[in-house]
């Protein structure tokens, strides 16, 4: 299954308008490379809590329908195209954590 | 703790971007993180503020301090300041970052929905040689990318797409399911202070997306209700909304609420949600006289903001003061600061019609869910009413 919705979908609209750290960013500290790493870690948090949800969602359906079996996720092994799909995936959360880098 | 009620408990409308699960998911987290800010963050601000801020401050001056500036001094450097606003700071543009995500990919498809359902309506009224005033096109309104009036593809109505799905994190929730909040607190008040006042036609002065308008549509079912703003994807983006909700007979139409163009002495509720601190210090005075030159005799202008600083203790200024020095709300703290009651007389209504009150929603109680632990959304307001014998004498 791919859940994967590319950011870019807009060809009228580049990337830099959708993600990435505002110019005009307040420093709040004596040091901005700690208000960058506090931007780095907020988001974090949000994508934690995301993938948490999203996790919990699986797991109560697979269990409702009886698809999971004990350990089966454990020894998963992605094939080619899932694997591709999880990088395309990767990239995506990486301009979201990271946003506050630029 | 109160927690907000989840993303999908939301209105649903045929304008509003489609989610997937992990959107849903982030706007739920940023709306327990704003509510985390609020009610752990928030208070740990004055707890610093009254076992050293004020210490030091008496220490170095010998007095307390008289203003949001004096405390501002002892506080800007203050660790739980600096968290809570780095935190604060962070979910604002977090919150943005996952709205543009959201109607970015949707933008065309949003686009041609609200095409469908605006193609050939009248009351759609929009002006392609009308210049937005500055205090629109220049500023990104709370990190809003592009502001108000943006268009990044023709027709566009991804800006006021965005602030519609993503309001709900940012307000965590309380303005009920169709963040109508202030919209319904103005038409509490009505019928509770006025009840014989019956307004048959009303404008609602920088309506947005019309979250606002409509439940005034709602309590006076036969008034004409003209919606402005100077923003033509918001209004696009309203029209639609506001049609797919069943709604066909407000008038959205693009304009400045200082210079409307309608009649003089036609109207009998001229009335703004939250409009008034995103003008600026040359609007605000000419919105004032132009809704005193659009009312009619024994007519209510009604304004509903966030309170002002006036008669507040200098560090509760400070504390409200956050969205003027970090959330781009260039003219939130002038604003706070105005005098406005005598702005509305300078403006020609007369003193004694002139007043200040506060405006509450009615609880959202219809379930469970979106049940709102008593935070009722509240405002202040100012207003004024028109002389019954014409026009005030202007002085």
């Amino acid at each position: 299954m791919n859940h994967s919705l590319p950011i870019e979908a807009n060809p009228n609209q580049p990337a830099s308008a959708v993600t990435g750290r505002r110019p005009d960013s307040p420093q709040f500290t004596d040091d901005p490379m700690v208000d960058r790493l506090y931007g780095v870690t907020l988001s974090l948090v949000t994508e934690l809590a995301v993938t948490r949800t999203r996790l919990d969602t699986l797991e109560r359906m697979l269990a409702k329908r009886g698809v999971l079996n004990e350990g089966e996720m454990e020894s998963f092994v992605p094939d080619e195209a899932a694997a591709g799909a999880r990088g395309r995936l990767q990239d995506e959360y990486l301009q979201r954590v990271l946003r506050a880098l630029g | 703790m109160s927690y907000p009620a989840p993303w999908h408990t939301i209105g649903r409308h045929a304008l509003m971007p489609e989610a997937a699960h992990d959107e849903v998911a982030r706007f739920d987290i940023v709306a327990r993180l704003n509510a985390h800010v609020a009610q752990r963050l928030g208070p740990q601000v004055r707890e610093a503020w009254e076992a050293r801020g004020r210490h030091v401050f008496r220490m170095r001056h010998g007095r307390d301090p008289l203003d949001r500036h004096e405390v501002s001094e002892a506080m800007a450097r203050d660790a739980a300041y600096r968290t809570y606003s780095l935190v604060r700071r962070n979910t604002m543009e977090i919150r943005q970052q996952a709205g543009r995500e959201l109607v970015s990919r949707q933008a065309a498809r949003l686009r041609d929905r609200a095409r469908a359902l605006n193609e050939g309506a009248a009351t759609l009224k929009l002006d392609p040689h009308f210049e937005a005033p500055r205090y629109v096109t220049a500023i990104d309104q709370h990190l809003m990318r592009g502001g108000y009036a943006a268009e990044r593809l023709e027709d566009d109505v991804s800006n006021p797409a965005n602030y519609d799905a993503g309001m709900y994190a940012t307000i965590g929730g309380t303005g009920g399911p169709w963040i109508n909040a202030a919209g319904r607190a103005l038409v509490d008040w009505l019928q509770r202070e006025c009840p014989d006042f019956k307004p048959q036609r009303i404008v609602d002065l920088g309506c947005g997306i019309g979250h606002n308008t409509l439940p005034l549509r709602e309590a006076f079912p036969s008034a004409e209700i003209i919606a402005i703003d100077a923003a033509a994807p918001m209004l696009r983006y309203g029209h639609a909304r506001a049609r797919s909700l069943g709604v066909d007979d407000v008038a959205f139409v693009q304009g400045d609420a200082a210079d409307t163009r309608l009649a003089s002495n036609s109207f009998d509720l001229v009335f703004s949600t939250m409009v008034l601190h995103e003008t600026s210090r040359q609007a605000l005075p000419k919105i004032f006289a132009e809704a005193q030159r659009l009312l009619r005799a024994g007519g209510l202008t009604l304004h509903l903001e966030q309170p002002t600083y006036r008669g507040l203790e200098p560090f509760e200024q400070f504390v409200r003061d956050w969205d003027g020095r970090f959330n781009n709300e260039p003219f939130w703290s002038a604003l706070h600061e105005t005098d406005l009651p005598a702005l509305l007389v300078k403006a020609g209504f007369a003193p004694e019609r002139v007043f200040e009150t506060r405006c509450v929603a009615p609880s959202w109680n219809k379930s469970a869910l979106q049940e709102d632990f008593g935070r009722a959304p509240a405002w202040y307001a100012v207003g004024a009413w028109q002389m019954a014998n014409g026009f005030a004498v202007i002085g």
